[in-house]
């Protein structure tokens, strides 16, 4: 058997990068002090740079999406179509942030929101863009308001605008307010809502890059992915590629949450074990009790049983090998007194409340999910509902436009399968005499 | 044909129900109208702007009635019916009247295994009204909220789509409720890192006044 092993190196000595630790650096005159705004200088000012070598640049550092799906970021700016002056292009930087379990961006707008815009800058530069939308959930209504002071006192400095730092680069940055719904963060879905439609995913294709908001080139980056391109430029792609998991590089947050004694956003590098996530970085569990389960990134990915984890790294290739995925880093801990079937009832009532109604196999199964679960969670359920359960996940993966349909079918095709010995015990061991009849909410 | 469906499938809203708001306070002021402006000259298309038009209107009038809504939709320049649209999909426009103070309890699952509903039922119970009521004397409505990203500080809540109240317990609960009862709006609260604990000895922003901790969650005691 190997031995555990993380990929983070040597992660106790690790030096936080993207909240790296500065008294107010939020604050555009610390930020300043300490390298703010130097990689977008070197970026529009010099000729060092030009879009090509900036994309070559994150390509080259190996950054995978941070919003959940984990595509290469280098290669999505390569989408875009070649620059047609009469044709405008759209960067959208994903600030939603609503999958259950998720919390760091909100913590990167709090602690380093300039990084954040500088990163939506460079990415513009790279993909010669002139209006990057910010779309922050509405629920973040102060942290939009902070994000928006900082916005307009780097618009002053001329960071951001006409002719950035006197270069010919001119680039605006929108802050646009969201109004809670999880949907907003399905990347066509935010678009839509940009536009000032009701929220409804879109059929892909055509992708962002061919046909995006209003119809023109657009690119949809996660607000941790682009804060990571100003710590690319400056300190190069290859020192990016090189922290943490190789396959999967640089530093990540996690978000830890749950049955741990010390949650919170921890910045550490890719491919930390998990059990040293839980254990050392956390603080170990809550009242010493023993871990049953966790959710490796947020509530759509896969859960993973304790006896499942050992060895495991955060990472996309560890997490796949385990059965399950990085999704957005948010891990969800939980002891062994977590009764699970009312947990996954409580998952199900969330993606049933947040499908958007388009597709019939996703508004209708995320109810019937809803309530079979309930049913089963209270103690009504036959043993058969279980496997009624799976069928309902087939009909639902992939057959719909957005992924919501398989965000909402996985959590429940694993917690079953997974912990089938415990449904089974609290279903009726007879068939209830409605004949399986359900009784609908 | 007449009696297939006699009765509509689901609710369906007044089609006219009486203006909520009077007609001559149903106007912006010259300040609003510059702000939506500003909005609309932001986007390529006008229809950007409605999002923020419909967060002005809500934060004056207090709720978006189908003749506030109209309101918005003529001064952005956009159709009614796609302003209804909007205010529709999204769960934080109130198409009701609301209490004066909305409390949105976060009981999804982060929240759930930390108490999320120990505390909402808690507050049931205190006010006397259950989820998605009002009370009586118009002070306070309770909402069972979806994750509002902030697993970290579990339970918690939010008060009316504004501040976050984080690492809930009861006597925070009490407070709470007394201090909103006398108006008192609770400030922005930076919850620390634990890193910067370690790293800086606490939180790394000077400007702000109040600050917690993410600390261990309390036992739930019911999950549903
Ligand atoms: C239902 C659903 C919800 C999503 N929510 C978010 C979100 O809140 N934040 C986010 O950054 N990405 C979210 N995504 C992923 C986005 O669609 C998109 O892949 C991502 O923003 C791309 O950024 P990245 O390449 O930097 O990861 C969601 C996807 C789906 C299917
Ligand atoms: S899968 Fe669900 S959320 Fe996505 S478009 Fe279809 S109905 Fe809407
Ligand atoms: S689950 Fe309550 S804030 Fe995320």
């Amino acid at each position: 058997m190997e031995a555990k092993k993380t990929k983070a190196g040597d992660w106790r000595s690790y030096q936080r990068v993207l909240l790296p630790p500065v008294k107010d650096l939020h604050k555009l005159d610390v930020y300043e002090k300490h390298d703010g705004y130097k990689a977008l200088r070197e970026v529009v000012t010099t000729d060092k740079w030009d879009p090509t070598s900036v994309t070559n640049e994150v390509k080259k550092s190996g950054l995978k999406g941070r919003g959940g799906a984990g595509f290469p970021t280098g290669l999505k700016w390569s989408f875009m179509p070649p620059v047609n002056p009469e044709i405008p292009r759209f960067l959208c930087c994903n600030g939603d942030e609503s999958e259950p379990g998720t919390f760091k961006d909100r913590q990167l707008m709090e602690y380093n929101p300039h990084l954040v815009l500088e990163g939506m800058l460079i990415a513009s530069y790279a993909m010669s863009i002139k209006t990057a939308f910010l779309y922050i959930r509405g629920e973040f209504a102060d942290w939009i308001t902070l994000m928006e002071e900082e916005l307009e006192k780097a618009y002053a400095k001329g960071y951001v605008g006409k002719n950035i730092m006197g270069s010919d680069f001119s680039c605006d940055i929108v802050i646009h307010k969201g109004a809670g719904a999880y949907i907003c963060g399905e990347e066509s879905s935010l678009m839509n809502s940009l536009e000032g439609k009701r929220a409804y995913p879109r059929v892909k294709p055509p992708f962002p890059a061919q046909k995006g908001v209003w119809g023109y080139p657009t690119t949809i980056n996660n607000v941790e992915t682009l804060a990571c391109a100003p710590l690319i430029i400056n300190r190069g792609g290859e020192w990016f590629s090189k922290i943490g998991a190789p396959s999967h590089p640089g530093p990540v947050l996690y978000g830890i949450s749950g049955h741990v004694n010390r949650p919170g956003v921890y910045e550490y590098p890719t491919g930390m074990l998990i059990t040293d996530l839980i254990d050392e970085v956390a603080g170990g569990m809550r009242g010493g009790k023993k871990m049953k389960a966790l959710i490796p990134g947020g509530s759509s990915t896969p859960i993973l049983r304790a006896d499942m984890i050992d060895g495991v790294t955060m990472d996309a290739d560890s997490l796949r090998e385990a059965g399950s995925m990085m999704g957005t880093s948010g891990m969800l801990i939980m002891d062994e007194d977590v009764d699970i079937i009312s947990w996954l009832r409580r998952i199900t009532h969330f993606y049933h409340h947040e499908s958007c109604g388009q597709c019939t196999p996703c508004r209708e199964g995320t109810g019937w999910l809803e309530n079979i679960v309930t049913r089963i969670d209270e103690g009504k359920g036959n043993v058969r509902d279980l496997d009624l359960l799976l069928d309902l996940c087939t009909q639902m993966e992939g057959r719909t436009v957005c992924a919501l349909a398989d965000a909402a079918a996985w959590p429940v095709r694993y917690t079953i399968t997974r912990f089938r010995e415990e449904f089974e015990t609290r279903c009726l061991k007879e068939m209830a005499p409605s004949g399986g009849v359900l009784e609908t909410a | 044909m007449g009696d297939f469906i006699k009765h509509p499938v689901v609710d369906m809203p007044e089609r006219m129900p009486a203006p909520a708001i009077e007609a001559d306070k149903l106007v912006f002021t010259d300040d609003e109208k510059k702000q939506m402006k500003t909005w609309v000259s932001r986007y390529p298309t006008a229809d950007g702007a409605i999002m923020r038009g419909l967060w002005l209107a809500q934060e004056k009038f207090g709720f978006l009635p189908p003749e506030v809504i109209q309101l918005v939709a003529n001064e952005i320049g956009i159709p009614y019916a796609n302003a209804y649209g909007v205010a529709t999909f999204y769960t934080q426009y109130f198409k009701e009247k609301k209490g004066k103070h909305v409390l949105d309890i976060c009981t999804c699952f982060s929240c759930q295994l930390c108490g999320g509903y120990d505390m909402l039922h808690y507050i049931e119970e205190k006010l006397g009204v259950h989820k998605g009521e009002t009370t009586k004397d118009g002070l306070f409505t309770i909402q069972e909220a979806e994750c509002l990203g902030a697993c970290g500080s579990a339970p918690m809540l939010q008060i009316t789509n504004g501040p976050f109240v984080h690492n809930l317990n009861k006597e925070k609960v009490d407070a709470l409720l007394d201090a909103l009862k006398e108006d008192k709006i609770p400030a922005f609260t930076s919850v620390t890192l634990p890193q910067d604990e370690d790293e800086m000895g606490g939180n790394r922003r000077s400007d702000v006044s109040s600050i917690e901790s993410y600390s261990v969650r309390p036992v739930s005691e019911t999950l549903s």
